[in-house]
């Protein structure tokens, strides 16, 4: 029904090609930020190692240095990230993360109290024993998800491929409409099928296409992930991809019907930049609240964007990866967005027949409403 | 038989068509002519079922036009309709599928209707890169391709060169002795003379004139007379009462007769010189036409 041509596949290319170049890089390049490696000027040993005890769960290397020359050419030049130099100063490029600071303070702070300690007859092995990291337990309220990072990174990129294709799609359909408008072939078009069929029609056939780009770009994602091991594909990954796809359906057609109205309303590409702001707005609206639900997925922002029709394409997904959603959240939120599907199709639809006729200036809304009675 | 019966239609406050009711008959070519702005797209495209009627309706066959009925009409819409990349064949084997054609037949139709209009050179090739006049003979072949059994044509002569009329004509021609009821609007009124069947003249969205252009020049009946007498002086029918100059050409005269015999001015011009001719004038339809539209 509608045209394959070749834009599709070259989008399809590019956004496969820029998936893999993040999980590469994830797989092959990342393993070594993590590391703090700590340079030690004419400071013991001992110290560096209260200062990394303190750091954790942070990654401290301890690495020996004769001089400030050697130890200062080595930060520089990025082979270390700092040095503690005779115990008092820390040299870094551009500074050193908080967190390493507190624990910096608090390594400098036992090595005192230790050296108290041995002072007042404490031997060293009972001293280092009081200096081990305890270890705390942690109990929580709820059940944690193990495999919550991983999920969270996986539902990161099904909403940003999600506000892609929706977008993407969404203009897609809008630029349909208008290249029937003034290409005139609408005519031709609706005296063999009503307006409604039209509009269905255009909105199916693109979302399919649409949702075989996401299933194809998610499968070969997942596929190229798990055999590069860049993380690890938890086994409910399915469910959230299933999950993601049955949003973007309703999410689309939703869309697309906002789209289409948009696109009958105006008879020029140019003016259609316009017509769709308010869309544009609640789409990228609806992107960043699901990003701030990572979070805080039970605020009751982050509650309300799962739950309303306009956003809930976006913001459920990221609810239900990181284990936020109840199952009634779940349903209510698909039985809205449905139901508001249901309301907005036939008035798209008609809105649709009444506008899309008008060639030249722009078309109000209440026209259009009229024109279709 | 289509007909449109008191169809009635306004954008805002502009009254496009107001109570039109015409019938265009199984097997006849009606010419529907009007004035720019007169109504004819409006009232087509009401009876495509393009646009909605604010009042009456369009039937066929005696029922009430719907979906199904309406896939089964021809369209050839005022301005050009097709998708400019999409490949001729390609869009008349779509356009013919939307009709209710099977995938097989659609294409097979496709073929024909392109050999029929002489475009099968081109059947290859994107829309948007043909001259506009073969745009127009696939913008027919459209019409066509779905074997329709009512064909509304909309300014169709526009844009083709005379083989293009004269293919034009022949399949306008041919539907019509298969049955099919054929109305077409245009401004090229000795086409519409020469093809129709019957006229239908509309002017500010009201019919003003429906019949055969027999009819319609009885109805107009104005008895005018072209007589050329040599050397004659031009008042030599002045003496007759009820007679009056309509206009000088040629060395003629043409001569409104009001209640008078024509043998009376006969003689009256034999009286007066050699009559070199004496013959009644039919008004052309672009006569008739101006003559209705301004009134």
């Amino acid at each position: 029904m509608r045209l394959r041509d070749k834009g599709v596949l070259i989008s399809t290319a590019i956004t496969i090609a820029v998936l893999s170049t993040f999980i590469l890089i994830r797989a092959y390049g990342g393993a070594g930020s993590s590391v703090f490696d700590l340079g030690l000027v004419r400071t013991p040993r001992a110290t560096g190692e209260l200062i990394a005890a303190a750091a954790s769960p942070m990654n401290v290397r301890l690495h020996d240095f004769a001089d400030d020359a050697h130890a200062t050419d080595a930060v520089r030049s990025g082979v270390i990230d700092a040095a503690l130099i005779g115990g008092t100063t820390i040299l870094s490029k551009r500074g050193i993360p908080s967190q390493l600071d507190a624990a910096f303070r608090v390594g400098l702070m036992l090595e005192r109290i230790r050296d108290a300690l041995v002072r007042n007859g404490v031997s060293p092995e009972d001293a280092g024993r009081l200096f081990a990291p305890p270890q705390l337990a942690s109990r929580t309220l709820e059940a944690m998800d193990p495999n919550r990072l991983e999920n969270e990174t996986v539902a990161f990129v099904a909403v940003l491929l999600l506000y892609g294709q929706l977008f993407g799609y969404g203009i897609w359909v809008a630029s349909g409409v208008i290249e029937e408008k003034s290409s005139r072939v609408v005519e031709m078009l609706l005296s063999a099928i009503r307006p409604r069929q039209l509009l269905a029609g255009k909105i199916f056939g693109i979302g399919l296409l649409g949702l075989l780009q996401l299933a194809v770009i998610s499968l070969f994602g997942i596929a190229l992930a798990s055999a590069t091991h860049a993380i690890s594909i938890p086994a409910h990954s399915a469910g959230i991809l299933a999950l993601t796809l049955v949003w973007f359906v309703f999410g689309f057609a939703f869309y697309a019907s906002l789209f289409a109205v948009s696109g009958a309303l105006v008879s020029r590409m140019e003016e259609l930049q316009n017509a769709i702001v308010p869309i544009n707005l609640a789409i990228l609206g609806s992107f960043l609240i699901s990003i701030t639900s990572f979070g805080s997925p039970d605020s009751t922002l982050s509650r309300l964007a799962a739950l309303l029709p306009f956003s809930s394409a976006l913001a459920m997904p990221v609810r239900i990866a990181i284990g936020a959603a109840a199952p009634w959240e779940i349903a209510l939120s698909l039985v809205i967005l449905a139901g508001s599907i249901a309301l907005l199709v036939p008035l798209a639809g008609r809105l649709y027949a009444g506008a899309v006729l008008r060639i030249g200036a722009r078309v109000k809304l209440r026209d259009a409403w009229r024109a279709a009675a | 038989m289509l007909e449109l019966i008191d169809v009635s239609r306004r954008y805002g406050d502009v009254v496009a068509l107001d109570g039109v009711s015409f019938a265009v008959r199984e097997g006849t070519i009606v010419g529907f002519v009007g004035p720019n702005g007169a109504g004819k797209t409006t009232a087509m495209r009401i009876a495509l079922g393009v646009l909605e009627p604010d009042r009456g309706e369009v039937r066929w066959r005696g029922t009430r036009v719907g979906p199904d009925e309406r896939r089964r009409f021809g369209y050839l819409p005022e301005e050009r309709g097709l998708y400019p990349k999409m490949r001729v064949l390609e869009q008349l084997v779509y356009l013919a599928r939307l009709h209710g054609l099977e995938k097989e037949r659609a294409v097979a139709r496709a073929e024909e209707v392109v050999r029929l209009l002489g475009v099968v050179d081109r059947a290859g090739e994107r829309v948007e890169n043909l001259s506009l006049g073969n745009q127009q003979r696939v913008q027919l072949a459209a019409a066509l391709v779905h074997e329709p059994e009512v064909l509304v044509l909309d300014e169709p002569f526009g844009g083709l060169d005379p083989i293009g009329v004269d293919v034009l004509i022949t399949v306008l021609r041919d539907a019509a002795a298969r049955g099919a009821p054929v109305v077409f609007s245009s401004h090229q009124l000795e086409l519409v003379e020469r093809l129709c069947d019957a006229v239908v003249l509309i002017n500010h969205g009201r019919i003003v004139a429906d019949g055969t252009i027999g009819e319609l020049r009885d109805s107009r009946a104005r008895h005018l007379l072209r007589v050329e007498v040599a050397a004659a002086d031009d008042r030599w029918f002045g003496a007759i009462p009820g007679v009056s100059l309509v206009e000088r050409s040629d060395g003629a005269v043409v001569l409104e007769l009001d209640g008078v015999d024509e043998q009376r001015v006969l003689d009256m011009a034999r009286a007066s010189g050699d009559v070199r001719s004496f013959a009644p004038v039919r008004p052309t339809l672009a006569e008739l036409f101006r003559e209705v539209v301004q009134e």
